[in-house]
């Protein structure tokens, strides 16, 4: 169907429109009839089906930036199957048949809502507590009013339409829940959707820092990096962070000076805790940053502890500093780090040869997860940058794997014993055997056979 | 000392029937004699088996919670535990590959030939137990391995056509093998199967005994009218030769016990995701992979189901074989058999090793 403005076709359409009027009242009447009767509630009598022509007309469009909408939103979409139609955000009268009519600013026709009328748009039912309660009872109602305390929402109250907004981040059209996998907010899609525009050095340029330095491009490569990426995508652990764990999603900031070791410790509590008590925590203006870096986070490993090497400590601390209390204090406990490592590397060898020789160790492997536990628990403590909170830890670590270590040694005596007592054993089966043997050959001669 | 003992037992017992049998019984001399060994030896085993397991028995708990714990308990805190289950474990694997042995040997050589019929069907049945002793002891440690290669072994007895469902439920002691299933292995293992096999033993010997070493058809063929072949006494020349190689299978068994210590395993977590080469026995391996290669559907009829009747049948073919064999009947050569023989043993020993070592 296409819009033909004539006298003749208008006539035609509002004789049609009064038929579908009656007929829509007609309709209501009876869906109203059967309400009552199966105590259906209004909600779900808004789910039916009602005429909407915008579909009908935008479908059949050839220029596609009339008919992607339409036909997105008549594949999946989260408010189309809930009951809503076009109507709802574009304003304008769906049982039209004509364009004029349809598109009729008297009918609250928006056409398509642009910069802060996108937030208002989705705004009016978002946040609207009533009306989200009858659709999705635990969802937020403040995304707008947070919005609006984000990066985002502050430059385009200045005037910025550049920035993101509701659909920039959800569609349009073909909305899926946040919780589809297919969602572009769906936590393995957030680092890309947050890039298409972040990496877009183009669209970034002439936006800049806190400090004055322009705004990086390279966040989504520096994030693929790092752990955490591994841990979404390839350990499949939906948990693990993505852009908005840390910068917030509707109120997206990044965090400020002293805000970082709380957005890392809402995930790492014990290490925010432990960093609370240390003399870093007055030092460092970046916090976990620091060491850690921030969108490349590495997996940490205790080369970094300590000013020779792969140590980070040496920016600041310096080992030909005699005097240099921090660069001692890395350096003992990177040493006592290594000595429980190597300790339970090696009881760890000792019990396998055990093991392989059928000796029961679940006992001596349970003490060396304990061993661990400790080496892990030295580590967090290590956090606080004091030797002395780690040398307790690590001296239990170190008397666990003694014990396991007599155990093992226990284990290679009856080993030992074992084929000890084997060899006797074959040597006295032997004797028999050739005893035997020789029995065997004089009865035969006796015998004759 | 013995000699007064049995003077005195002698006056009391009259033993002269005894002693007439020992000193008159005599084994044939010729140059397969060797394959007469194999069942002494596995006879053996069959003691050793029921000496460790009597053994076992005295810390084994059969239950979920507690078997795999009293096993544990017995290789790490009972004296010398490891060494009986080692033993055991051990000793049950060489029972089954001697009897195969032995089997193989009996139905090349054609043993048997009537007269012989009943103890051929005495020893496949008894070869039968010992599978039945080795499925069902394979799930008593209540490790992960044994857990899910018992679920595998025991839904394939749910494939048997229209008894199918009623032969799990009645193996597993319900749907889903559970501890259920542990209590009836565990009858079944120290109880149903050693009753029924001592009395199979004791007829297969009692046979042995009365009917005298079978003389294999070539042997016999070479014969000239008339001629019979030297026989030697089986007190002391032959019973000799057998305790000699019951010693030789001793140092084997402890060896294998000392150096390849029978593992254990994780405790069975019936949750728990099922480890991947999950495979049975290697005993079994020739007839499981078989089942696996058999296609789902077969002319409309279900792969499987078609796979446990085949192997049903052959079952039952061995049972019947001294009938079916009437050359051997007429002590005539039967290279059907003969090649009938080959090809299962080849069957046997190619399906275990790939079965082994597929994916």
């Amino acid at each position: 169907m296409s819009f033909i403005e004539s006298d003749r076709g208008d006539r035609r359409g509002r004789r049609r429109d009064v038929y579908r009027s009656q007929l829509r009242v007609l309709s209501e009447l009876c869906g109203c009839f059967f309400s009552v009767l199966f105590f259906v509630t209004p909600a779900a009598a808004q789910s039916a089906p009602a005429a909407n022509s915008c579909l009908t007309c935008h479908t059949t469009q050839q220029d596609a930036r009339l008919a992607t909408p339409a036909a997105l939103f008549a594949q999946q979409d989260v408010h189309r199957e809930r009951g809503f139609a076009c109507v709802d955000c574009h304003g304008g009268n769906p049982a039209a048949t004509v364009k004029a009519q349809a598109h009729d600013a008297a009918k609250g026709y928006k056409g398509k809502p642009a910069g802060s009328q996108v937030i208002a748009a989705c705004a009016r039912c978002h946040s609207d507590a009533e009306l989200m309660r009858r659709y999705a009872p635990k969802q937020r109602v403040d995304q707008a009013a947070e919005y609006a305390t984000s990066t985002h929402g502050k430059r385009l109250a200045s005037g910025d339409t550049n920035v993101a907004t509701c659909a920039s981040c959800h569609g349009a059209h073909g909305i899926r829940l946040v919780s589809d996998a297919k969602s572009p907010v769906f936590p393995t899609s957030v680092a890309t959707t947050c890039a298409s525009c972040h990496a877009d050095a183009t669209r970034m340029a002439g936006y800049k820092l806190p400090d004055g330095s322009p705004l990086p491009t390279h966040q989504l490569a520096d994030y693929q990096t790092s752990v955490h990426y591994n841990a979404l995508t390839k350990g499949n652990d939906l948990s693990a962070p993505t852009c908005n764990d840390c910068h917030g999603n509707h109120g997206a900031v990044p965090p400020g000076v002293g805000a970082i070791a709380n957005v890392c410790g809402s995930c790492h509590a014990v290490f925010a805790e432990k960093f609370a008590t240390s003399v870093h925590k007055q030092i460092f203006d970046k916090g976990c940053v620091e060491c850690h870096s921030n969108h490349g986070v590495q997996r940490p490993s205790d080369a970094m502890l300590g000013v020779t090497g792969k140590g980070i400590c040496q920016p600041c601390h310096t080992a030909e500093d005699k005097g240099d209390k921090g660069a001692a204090a890395a350096e003992t406990m990177r040493t006592q780090f290594e000595q429980l490592k190597t300790a339970i590397e090696q009881s760890h060898a000792l019990i396998a040869r055990v093991k392989n020789a059928g000796i029961e160790v679940s006992d001596q492997e349970l003490a060396l997860r304990e061993a661990n536990t400790k080496l892990t628990l030295a580590r967090t403590e290590m956090h606080a940058f004091e030797p002395a909170l780690v040398a307790p830890i690590i001296k239990e670590g170190t008397t666990i794997v003694a014990g396991v270590d007599a155990a093992g040694q226990k284990g290679m005596g009856e080993l030992k014993f074992r084929r000890g007592g084997l060899a006797i054993s074959l040597g006295a089966i032997l004797i028999v055997v050739v005893a035997l043997a020789l029995k065997v050959r004089h009865i035969d001669q006796r015998h004759r056979i | 000392m013995l000699q007064k003992t049995i003077d005195w037992l002698d006056e009391r017992v009259d033993l002269s029937e005894i002693r007439h049998f020992v000193a008159e019984k005599g084994v044939p001399v010729h140059t397969q004699k060797v394959w007469y060994y194999l069942g002494g030896m596995t006879l053996f085993l069959f003691g050793v088996q029921v000496a460790t397991g009597i053994l076992l028995l005295l810390y084994y708990r059969p239950s979920a919670a507690e078997a795999y714990e009293s096993v544990q308990f017995i290789v790490t805190k009972v004296e010398f535990g490891w060494l009986i289950r080692n033993i055991h474990s051990w000793s049950a694997n060489l029972l089954i590959a001697l009897a195969f042995a032995h089997f193989f040997s009996v139905f090349l050589l054609k043993s048997y030939r009537k007269p012989r019929e009943l103890t051929w069907l005495s020893g496949i049945l008894l070869l039968f137990l010992m599978l039945g002793f080795g499925f069902s002891g394979y799930l008593l440690p209540w490790n992960e391995l044994s857990f899910f290669a018992t679920k595998v072994g025991t839904g394939s007895a749910g494939a048997v056509p229209v008894v199918g469902h009623f032969m799990l439920r009645l193996l597993r002691g319900g749907d889903d093998v559970t501890g259920a299933t542990l209590s009836r292995f565990y009858g079944l293992h120290v109880a149903i199967l050693p009753a029924m096999a001592t009395a199979l033993v004791a007829g297969h010997l009692l046979l042995v005994q009365r009917q005298g070493m079978s003389v294999p058809l070539s042997v016999e063929k070479k014969l000239k009218p008339g001629e019979t072949l030297p026989q030697m006494p089986f007190f002391p020349n032959y019973i000799m030769r057998d305790v000699l190689a019951w010693y030789v299978l001793l140092a084997i068994l402890a060896a294998l016990a000392a150096f390849y210590p029978w593992e254990l395993g994780s405790k069975a977590d019936p949750f728990a995701v099922v480890p991947p080469g999950i495979r049975p026995e290697w005993y079994f391996l020739a007839v499981f992979y078989t089942l696996k290669l058999i296609p789902s559907h077969i002319m409309g009829f279900e792969g499987e189901q078609l796979g446990v009747v085949a192997f049903g049948i052959v079952a039952m073919v061995l049972v019947v074989v001294p009938f079916l064999d009437r050359k051997a009947l007429k002590g005539e050569r039967s290279p059907a058999f003969t090649v009938l023989a080959v090809l299962g043993l080849v069957y046997l020993v190619t399906f275990t090793i790939i079965g082994q070592y597929a994916k």
